[in-house]
C-alpha cells in the first residue's frame, strides 16, 4: 500500500467513550493517539458522550479556532446520530457533508466484548477509513423540494379518523383510505370501552361525523394503496377503489404517508383449548355477546352463570409463536368482567392467568373486578390450564392455582372465553409497496422507539397505532398525533431539505450506453439531450441515493455524491491495510 | 400581528402569537424540560413556533439523563437525552429559563400571560465556562440530588457532568443564623467551613476581610453566632468563636515566613482619610479604607494605639501581643498611626489635607456612682484602674479588701483584675440580681470561680472614709420594682435598709459615656455624635462617625461593624456614589431559621460538642491568658459538626479562584412576564419515598437503596465507579428487588401501578448482571408488567440470562449484623409458604408519585386533577394530552404513570393539540 500524503485538508476526529459502551471494550486512548499522527488529522481527542452538548460546543470551537474543513466522529450507529453531528458541522460554518460518522460501537465494541485488543484495532483501522473518506469529501449542499401540504392516512379505524382530524386541525390536508367498506375498524364493533366506559360505536360516529363535516378531510371507504412514486413531501400516491362497477384509480399528490392500519385478532388453533366447541369463544366475540346482552348475560337462549377467562391465548407464547404481550388484552378482559358483573352480578368469573398487565390506572379497574365477585387465579406458565367436556355435556377447565398453594382445580363453567391477542395484519402488498421494515413480531418497525418513534426508514412515512405493536386506543391515538406533528414538522414550512447523496452523470463520460436505466429501481434515471449528444440524467429529488446504478456503467460516468469511487477506494485501502498491520 | 421574520408568500398562512420583538411574547409556554417538555419544545420548535422553555433545576433534561440505560433497546441514556437536550438549548426557536419557576398563569383572550421567577443563581452564566473550578474549591458539601443522595455535591455546583448549558450555581437557602447574629457582618459559616476544609489560612483572611482584629475577636468577642447556632439546639453550638481564634493563631504563627500570607490592596488612588481614634470601629474603619487604596492616618490620644482593646479588657482575656499583631495587619499596610494626639477640631482636619474624616473615639468617660466621699483616698474608677494595669502601672492590692461596684463586664474585669493584684477579697456590689446583671454570664461564672464574690440588690449610698481613706462602702438595699426602659426590673430602695461594706477600696464600674468635648456642636442630647444611622455621615458631610461613639457603650462586634459601615460610605462618598449598598449587613438574604434547617435533615450524627478550655484559679496571680486554643483535632472536629445552614457558607472560595470572575454573590432573582399562546405541563412526577413503608427498613439499613439509586450505581457517571453497597462498598453477590414498593398498595394511599418500575427493574437485572458477573439477581414480584413493545421479548431475556423471579410480595426486611438483609416473603411459585433469604443488597422498585408542583401553576383557571392528584385528561382516549382548560395541554407523566417511550408519544399528541390550538385561534393571512 502507497503512503498517505497529507492533502492539506484540516480534519477533526473524535473517538466517543459512551459512557463506557466502547471504552469498556475498545481502548479509546490507544485509538485517540494512533489517529494522532494521520495525516490531514489536526485533532484527535476522546470524549465521554461525543454527543453531549459540551462536546458539541467544543467541537465547535475546534472547527472554528483550528480551521477544521473536515469532521469525523466515531461513536455510534448513523442512524442515531449522523443527524446531530451533521448539525454541528453546520452550526460551525463547516459543510455538513464533510462530516463522517464511524460505527465503533454496534459494529465493534459490542460486537467484539471479548476481545479488546482485536476491537480496538478494527476501530483503528475503521476511522482511518473515515478519514480517507472525509479527506476526498466535497462540500455539498442540500436540496430544496417544494412540499404539499397534504398527507395519506391508509386506515380508517379509530386511529387513521383521529389522525385525519388531527392534520385538518393544523391546516394539512388530509386524504383518509380505508379498505374495508366502513370506516371505524375494532372500535366500531365495540360497546363500552375500558377505561372509562365510552361507547366505541359511538366514540367512531363521532369521529366520522367530524371528518365528514370538514372540507379539508377526503375519505375514502374500498380504497387501497397501489402505487407510489416521487420523494418526501412529493409524492404520488395512486389510489385503487374498488367499486361495484370496477376499480378506479386516481393519483393523488401527498406530502407525507401515515400507515394506521391496525391489526388482526389472534384466532386460536383448532382445539386450542377446545376452541370450536360450543361455549369456547374468543374475547372479542364474547365482548360483542355482552356489548348485545340486554338485562341478562345469556348464549344461545341459555342464561349464563359462569365463565372461565383464559389469559394470554396467542400470547407470551414459545420460542417460535408469538413471543410478545399483546399489552390490551389484560384490560380488555377485566373491563369486559366488570360489565357483566354490572349486567348481572350473579354471574361467576374466574380469571386465570399469568401476570396481570393492568399497568397504570388499569389498576383501578382490576380492583375493581375483583371487588365485583371475580375470582383470579394464577397458573404456572409450564401448565397452563386444560379445557374439557364435563360429564354433565357442560364445559369445566383444569387449573393448577398458585395463589392457594398449588391447588389443583376442576371449574365447571357455562362458557370459556379465551383472552386473545393481537396480531400483525396481513399487508403483504402494501409493505412491499411502501417497503415498510417487520420487526420479529411481525408488526411495523419505527427507526427508533425514543429518537423517531413513529418515522419509519423511509423518508415521510409514518407508522401509527397498532400496525406498529398491540396497544390501547389511547395509546394509537397519541402515536396518530405523533405522527400529524411530525409531518407538520416536515411539511409547514412549504420546502424540505433532502440529503444531495445523489448519483451525478459526468456527462463528459456518458456514453449513453442505457446500463443506468435499468438499474435505477426508482426511475430516478431519464435520457436527455445534451449539447448534441444523449446522456442519462439523474433527477435529485427521486434519486435515494441508493449507488445501485453507478457498477453498472461501464464507462465511470456515474458516481455518488458523498459516496463517490475515489472515496470509498481510499477508504477500503486504509481498512486493507490495517488488516495488514494486523495480520 | 406576524411574525416579519418568517418569508412567506401572500396567501400562505402564517401562525404567530405575537412577535417577539421585545421577547416577552412566545407561542408556546412549556412548563418542565423532563423528555416530555423536550419532546414538545423541540417538536413545536420544528413546526416554527417560538417556544418558552420553564425548567426549576439548573439543567434541562429532567430524570432520564441521570439514568444508566433504558429499556428494552438497552440504549445509553445519554446517548438519548443528551442530543435531545443539546437540540433543546441550541434551537433558535426555544429559549429555555433554567433555575426558574412558573409563579402563575392566567387567561388572556385565547392566550395566556404566565409570571416566570427566575431564580438567582450567583453565578454570571454569561461569563461561566462550567469549568467546575468552583466546585472543586466549594468547603460545603450536601447530599446530590442528581445521584439520588447516594453521594455529595457541593453548594457550587454544575447539577451534573452532562448538564446542558452547563453552568454552575450557588446553593443559598439563606443567610447562616451564624452570619446573620454578626453584627460585625463576618461570615461565621464561611470561617466554619474553611477550617473544617483544613484551609485554616483562608479562614483567617476571611475574617480579616471585615476587620484586621481576628484574634481579638477569636477572644474577646461575645459571640451572638454561638447563640443562634443550629447546632445548639441539638448537642451544643459550634465553638465558633474559638475557630476564628484557631485561624488567626496559625496565621500569627506563620506571617513573616517566606511563604507567609499575602493581602490582596488596590493601588494608592491619592486620598487621605483622617481616622480619629483607634478602638475597634477605628481600626476596621482604617483597614477598610487602606484595602482600597487610601493613605489613611489614625489619630490616638493615648501613647498606644488600641483603646479598650488595650486599655479596658484585661490581658488575660486579650494579651496584648494579639492586639498588637492584629493592629500590624493595618500597619503592614502603611496605615499610619498618630498616638498621643488628641484632636479637638475633627472636621477642621481636612485643612490638614483630609479628605474626609471618620470619628470613633468611643465612650472614654466613665459614669461616677455620685455619691458622699467618691474623693476619698481608696476610691477610684474601674476603667482607670484597668488602663494603668495595661500601662504598666500595676498597683499592688496584696491583703486589701475590694468592692466593686457595678454589673458590668467592666465591673468583671476590674474585680477579677484586683484578685490578680493580690486583693484579698473582692465583692461585686450590684443593684439589681444576677439575672439582670449586664455582664456576659461566662465573665460573672468566670469571675465567681476565681473568688470574687457577689452582693446583689445593694446600690451604693457613700463612700465611707476615715482619714481620708476608704474603710468601706455604705450600700442601700433594693428591691425588684416594675420592669423599666430596659425590660429588667427597676431596683426600688427599700426604705431605712443600709449598710455598709468593709473596704479598702472601692471601684466604680458603673457605666461609661461618651465625652463630646471635641464635637460639641454635632453632640445630641446624651452626649453622643450625630448621624445618620444607615449613612453614619454627620451634618458635615466629610465628617463621619463610627462605633460607641455615635450609640452609647455596646461591644466590639458593633464597633466592628459601624467601623465597616462608616468605611464604606466615606468611600461612596468619595467617590460621588449614593450612601447604601453596605450588602454585608443591610442586604443579607434572609436568615434561614434553625427549624427549618432541622425539618430538612435528613439524618443527624451526634456530635460532641467542642468547647474551649479554660483555666480558672480560685486565687489567680497573673495575666496569662486563661483560655487555651483549640487543638487542630479539636478545630476539625468542632467546624465539622456544623450543619451549613445556609448550604452556601459565603466562604468566597468561588469567588476568589473563578478564574471567569463569574460569581455574583449579590445577584437578585428576577420575575418576568410573557404572553403565551397555549401551555404544556410537563412537570413530571415524584418518585415514591421509600421510607413511607418502614417495613422495608430504607433510611435505616444502608444496603436497602431504591431503583433510582441503583440507576445511578449502574450509570456511566456514577458516583463509587462500580457497583457497591454503600453500606460497607462491599460488592453485593446476591441482589434483591422488591416490586411495587409503593404502587399497588393502599396502606401508602397509592392503588395505582406504576407501569414502570417493573420494566427498569427488569433492566437492572440484566444491567447487573453484566456488570457484576458472579451477582444472583431475584426479583420479589406481585405481576410482571412487561407490557409494550418488545418488553415480553426484554423479560424472556433476563430469565434466560439467569435473574430469577419469585412470585410473592414482601412481608418484611430486617438487617443482619454484617450488614446483609433478610427478606421474609411468601413464595407463591413453591406452595406459597412464608420464606426467608438472605441478601448482600436489596433494591426497592419505587414507583411514581404525582408532582402536586402544578397545582401553583394557574391562578384565574382551574387545571383539573384525577383523584389521585394527576392532570386531569377529559378525553385521554380520543384527545390524549387535553386538559380541562382550553390551551393547556399536558404531556408525559404529569398526566400519570409513563414510561420513556409513552412520554415521547403522549407529547407528541399534546403538540398536535398545541399546533391545533394556535391554529385555530392565531391563523393569519398573509398579505402582500
Amino acid at each position: 500500500m502507497t503512503e498517505v500524503k497529507p492533502t492539506g485538508r484540516r480534519i477533526g476526529v473524535y473517538i466517543c467513550h459512551c459512557g463506557g459502551n466502547i471504552s469498556d471494550y475498545v481502548d479509546v486512548e490507544a485509538v485517540r493517539d494512533a489517529l494522532k499522527d494521520e495525516p490531514d488529522v489536526v485533532i484527535s481527542d476522546d470524549p465521554m458522550f461525543a454527543c453531549s452538548d459540551g462536546t458539541q460546543h467544543d467541537m465547535i470551537d475546534n472547527i472554528q479556532q483550528d480551521h477544521l474543513d473536515g469532521l469525523v466522529v466515531a461513536s455510534c450507529s448513523p442512524k442515531l446520530h449522523q443527524v446531530t453531528f451533521r448539525n454541528v458541522a453546520k452550526r460551525a460554518g463547516m459543510n455538513p457533508f464533510a462530516y463522517t460518522q464511524v460505527n465503533i460501537r454496534e459494529q465493534d465494541s459490542w460486537a467484539h466484548t471479548h476481545d479488546r485488543a482485536g476491537a480496538t484495532a478494527k476501530a483503528i483501522g475503521l476511522i482511518r477509513a473515515g478519514v480517507a473518506k472525509t479527506r476526498l469529501s466535497d462540500p455539498l449542499e442540500p436540496l430544496i423540494v417544494q412540499t404539499q401540504s397534504r398527507t395519506l392516512v391508509v386506515g380508517g379505524g379509530v386511529t387513521g379518523l383521529r389522525t385525519a382530524i388531527g392534520l385538518a386541525d393544523v391546516g394539512i390536508e388530509a386524504l383518509l383510505i380505508e379498505r374495508e367498506a366502513d370506516f371505524g375498524g375494532w372500535v366500531a364493533k365495540l360497546g363500552a370501552t375500558f377505561p372509562n366506559d365510552a361507547s366505541g360505536a359511538e366514540e367512531i360516529a363521532d369521529l366520522l361525523a367530524q371528518c365528514r363535516a370538514r372540507r379539508d378531510i377526503t375519505m375514502y371507504t374500498g380504497a387501497e394503496l397501489t402505487g407510489k412514486s416521487g420523494s418526501f413531501g412529493n409524492y404520488a400516491a395512486e389510489i385503487t377503489l374498488h367499486r361495484a362497477d370496477g376499480d378506479k384509480t386516481l393519483t393523488v399528490d401527498v406530502g407525507s404517508i401515515i400507515v394506521a392500519t391496525g391489526f388482526d385478532s389472534y384466532m386460536p388453533t383448532d382445539g386450542e383449548y377446545e376452541y370450536g366447541t360450543e361455549g369456547v369463544m374468543t374475547l372479542p366475540d364474547f365482548k360483542a355477546l355482552v356489548d348485545s346482552s340486554q338485562g341478562s348475560l345469556t348464549y344461545q337462549g341459555r342464561p349464563v352463570r359462569s365463565v372461565a377467562y383464559i389469559y394470554c391465548v396467542g400470547s407470551r407464547q414459545e420460542s417460535g409463536g408469538n413471543e410478545y404481550c399483546s399489552k390490551y388484552c389484560c384490560n380488555a378482559a377485566i373491563h369486559t368482567s366488570t360489565l357483566v358483573d354490572r349486567l348481572h352480578p350473579a354471574v361467576r368469573q374466574f380469571h386465570l392467568y399469568r401476570d396481570i398487565r393492568a399497568y397504570a390506572r388499569n389498576e383501578l379497574s382490576y380492583n375493581a373486578s375483583r371487588e365485583g365477585g371475580s375470582t383470579y387465579i394464577k397458573f404456572p406458565d409450564e401448565t397452563p390450564p386444560v379445557v374439557e367436556q364435563a360429564a354433565n355435556g357442560g364445559l369445566q377447565v383444569n387449573v393448577t392455582d398458585l395463589l392457594t398453594q398449588g391447588m389443583e382445580l376442576t371449574i365447571p363453567v357455562d362458557m370459556v372465553v379465551l383472552v386473545t391477542g393481537m396480531v400483525p395484519r396481513d399487508n403483504t402488498a402494501l409493505t412491499e409497496l411502501l417497503k415498510l421494515p417487520l420487526g420479529s413480531d411481525g408488526f411495523y418497525n419505527e427507526i427508533h422507539p425514543k429518537l423517531r418513534p413513529v418515522e419509519t426508514v423511509v423518508d415521510g412515512v409514518m407508522i401509527a397505532g397498532c400496525c406498529q405493536s398491540p396497544r390501547t386506543v389511547g395509546e394509537s391515538v397519541s402515536a396518530g398525533l405523533s405522527a400529524v406533528a411530525q409531518s407538520a414538522a416536515l411539511l409547514r414550512k412549504g420546502f424540505a431539505e433532502l440529503d444531495p447523496l445523489v448519483a451525478r452523470v459526468d456527462a463528459d463520460k456518458c456514453l449513453h450506453d442505457g446500463a443506468c436505466l435499468t438499474a435505477c429501481p426508482y426511475n430516478a434515471i431519464t435520457t436527455i439531450d445534451w449539447e448534441s449528444k444523449q446522456i442519462a440524467s439523474v433527477d435529485p429529488a427521486v434519486c435515494k441515493g441508493c449507488g445501485g446504478c453507478v457498477p453498472y456503467c461501464p464507462n465511470g460516468a456515474i458516481d455518488l455524491l458523498g459516496y463517490t469511487d475515489a472515496q470509498m477506494t481510499a477508504a477500503i485501502d486504509e481498512l486493507i491495510a490495517s488488516e495488514e498491520v494486523m495480520a | 400581528m406576524i411574525d416579519t421574520d418568517v418569508e412567506c408568500a401572500p396567501g400562505q398562512l402564517v401562525e404567530s402569537t405575537g412577535g417577539d420583538a421585545d421577547n416577552t411574547h412566545y407561542d408556546v409556554l412549556v412548563v418542565g424540560s423532563g423528555i416530555g417538555g423536550m419532546e414538545s419544545s423541540i417538536k413545536l420548535a420544528d413546526m416554527g413556533y417560538k417556544v418558552l422553555l420553564v425548567e426549576k433545576e439548573a439543567s434541562v433534561g429532567g430524570r432520564m439523563i441521570l439514568l444508566s440505560k433504558v429499556f428494552p433497546t438497552l440504549d445509553c441514556a445519554s446517548c438519548i437525552s443528551g442530543p435531545k437536550m443539546s437540540s433543546t438549548i441550541n434551537h433558535p426557536n426555544i429559549t429555555t429559563m433554567t433555575l426558574s419557576e412558573v409563579a402563575g398563569i392566567e387567561r388572556d383572550g385565547d392566550g395566556f400571560i404566565a409570571t416566570v421567577d427566575q431564580k438567582p443563581k450567583f453565578v454570571d452564566w454569561a461569563a461561566c465556562t462550567g469549568c467546575d473550578v468552583c466546585q472543586k474549591v466549594c468547603t460545603v458539601a450536601v447530599p446530590d440530588q442528581f445521584n439520588a443522595d447516594l453521594a455529595a455535591r457541593r453548594a457550587a455546583y454544575i447539577a451534573f457532568p452532562q448538564a446542558v448549558p452547563k453552568k454552575a450555581v450557588l446553593e443559598r437557602a439563606g443567610t447562616s443564623p451564624c452570619i446573620g447574629a454578626c453584627p460585625a457582618g463576618i461570615k461565621a459559616h464561611g470561617y466554619v467551613s474553611l477550617v473544617r476544609a483544613g484551609k485554616d489560612e483562608e479562614a483567617f483572611q476571611l475574617v480579616l476581610d471585615a476587620t484586621p482584629l481576628v484574634g481579638t475577636l477569636g477572644r474577646a468577642c461575645y459571640a451572638p453566632c454561638e447563640a443562634d447556632c443550629t447546632r445548639a439546639k441539638l448537642e451544643g453550638p459550634i465553638p465558633i468563636r474559638l475557630l476564628k481564634r484557631y485561624a488567626a493563631d496559625q496565621h500569627y504563627a506563620t506571617v513573616g515566613s517566606p511563604d507567609g500570607p499575602v493581602v490582596r490592596v488596590s493601588p494608592p488612588n491619592g486620598k487621605k482619610i483622617a481616622v480619629v481614634g483607634s478602638g475597634p470601629a477605628g481600626l476596621t474603619a482604617a483597614w477598610q479604607l487602606a484595602r482600597r487604596g487610601y493613605a489613611v492616618t489614625i489619630l490616638e490620644k493615648r501613647d498606644k494605639p488600641g483603646g479598650y482593646l488595650r486599655y479596658a479588657i484585661p490581658s488575660y482575656r486579650l494579651p496584648n501581643e494579639v492586639v498588637d499583631a492584629d493592629i500590624a495587619n493595618l500597619t503592614s499596610l502603611g496605615v499610619e498611626i498618630v498616638c498621643n494626639t488628641a484632636v479637638d477640631d475633627p472636621a477642621g482636619l481636612t485643612g490638614q489635607g483630609y479628605d474626609a474624616v471618620i470619628v470613633a473615639t468611643g465612650t472614654q468617660k466613665a459614669t461616677l456612682m455620685d455619691v458622699p466621699g467618691e474623693d476619698a483616698d481608696g476610691s477610684m474608677v474601674g476603667l482607670d484602674l484597668l488602663a494603668q494595669v495595661a500601662g504598666g502601672n500595676a498597683p499592688d492590692f496584696t491583703g486589701r479588701r475590694v468592692v466593686v461596684v457595678g454589673g458590668g463586664n467592666v465591673a468583671m474585669d476590674v474585680a477579677r483584675v484586683s484578685r490578680r493584684l493580690g486583693a484579698a477579697e473582692v465583692k461585686v456590689a450590684y443593684r439589681r440580681t444576677k439575672d439582670e446583671m449586664p455582664a456576659h454570664q461566662v465573665e460573672a461564672a468566670d469571675a465567681a470561680a476565681e473568688g470574687v464574690a457577689f452582693e446583689f440588690l445593694v446600690a451604693p449610698a457613700g463612700v465611707v472614709a476615715q482619714d481620708g481613706h476608704v474603710v468601706g462602702l455604705r450600700v442601700q438595699t433594693m428591691q425588684l420594682g416594675e420592669p423599666d426602659a430596659s425590660g429588667r426590673r427597676s431596683p426600688q430602695p427599700v426604705p431605712g435598709a443600709q449598710h455598709v461594706i468593709d473596704a479598702d477600696l472601692v471601684i466604680s464600674a458603673v457605666g461609661l459615656a461618651v465625652d463630646p468635648a471635641p464635637f460639641a456642636g454635632l453632640a445630641d442630647n446624651r452626649g453622643r455624635i450625630s448621624v445618620d444611622p444607615k449613612t453614619l455621615q454627620t451634618s458635615i458631610p466629610h465628617l463621619f462617625a463610627a462605633g460607641d461613639v455615635t450609640v452609647g457603650a455596646t461591644d466590639i462586634t458593633q464597633a466592628v461593624g459601624s467601623g465597616r459601615r462608616a468605611a464604606h460610605m466615606v468611600h461612596r462618598w468619595l467617590k460621588g456614589q449614593s450612601l447604601d449598598g453596605f450588602t454585608a449587613l443591610d442586604d443579607r438574604l434572609e436568615t434561614i431559621s434553625s427549624d427549618a434547617v432541622l425539618a430538612r435533615q435528613k439524618a443527624f450524627g451526634h456530635r460532641l460538642p467542642i468547647r474551649g478550655e479554660v483555666t480558672l484559679a480560685s486565687q489567680p496571680s497573673d495575666f496569662t491568658e486563661v483560655e487555651a486554643p483549640l487543638t487542630p483535632q479539636d478545630a476539625k472536629a468542632g467546624a465539622g459538626s456544623c450543619l451549613d445552614c445556609g448550604v452556601c457558607s459565603e466562604c468566597q472560595e468561588c469567588f476568589n479562584n473563578c478564574p471567569a470572575w463569574a460569581i455574583r454573590m449579590d445577584q437578585k432573582g428576577e420575575t418576568k412576564k410573557f404572553s403565551v399562546g397555549a401551555v404544556v405541563v410537563a412537570t413530571g412526577h415524584k418518585l415514591f419515598a421509600a421510607d413511607l413503608k418502614p417495613e422495608y427498613g430504607f433510611g435505616q439499613f444502608p444496603n436497602v437503596i431504591t431503583g433510582m439509586q441503583m440507576d445511578r450505581l449502574l450509570a456511566p457517571t456514577r458516583p463509587f465507579n462500580a457497583v457497591l453497597r454503600p453500606g460497607d462498598a462491599k460488592m453485593p453477590e446476591r441482589i434483591a428487588y422488591v416490586s411495587c414498593t409503593g404502587s399497588r398498595d393502599k396502606t401508602v394511599g397509592n392503588p395505582l401501578c406504576s407501569k414502570f418500575c417493573c420494566m427498569y427493574s427488569l433492566k437492572q437485572n440484566q444491567l447487573i448482571m453484566g456488570a457484576l458477573p458472579l451477582a444472583d439477581v431475584t426479583m420479589h414480584y406481585i405481576d410482571i408488567r412487561a407490557a409494550g413493545k418488545r418488553y415480553e421479548e426484554f423479560y424472556t431475556q433476563g430469565k434466560d440470562m439467569g435473574a430469577q423471579y419469585i412470585k410473592g410480595r414482601v412481608a418484611e426486611i430486617t438487617q443482619q449484623d454484617n450488614g446483609d438483609l433478610t427478606l421474609r416473603y411468601e413464595d407463591i411459585d413453591n406452595g406459597g409458604a412464608i420464606a426467608e433469604s438472605s441478601y448482600d443488597l436489596v433494591v426497592l422498585a419505587v414507583g411514581i408519585r404525582p408532582n402536586r408542583d402544578v397545582e401553583k401553576l394557574f391562578k384565574d383557571v382551574t387545571l383539573s386533577q384525577d383523584e389521585y392528584f394527576y392532570v386531569a385528561e377529559p378525553s385521554a382516549e380520543l384527545s390524549p394530552g387535553a386538559t380541562t382548560i382550553p390551551g393547556v395541554f399536558v404531556a408525559g407523566t404529569a398526566a400519570g404513570a409513563k414510561d420513556i417511550v409513552d412520554t415521547i408519544l403522549h407529547a407528541g399528541a399534546a403538540v398536535a393539540q398545541v399546533a391545533a390550538h394556535l391554529h385555530h385561534h392565531f391563523t393569519q393571512e398573509v398579505t402582500a
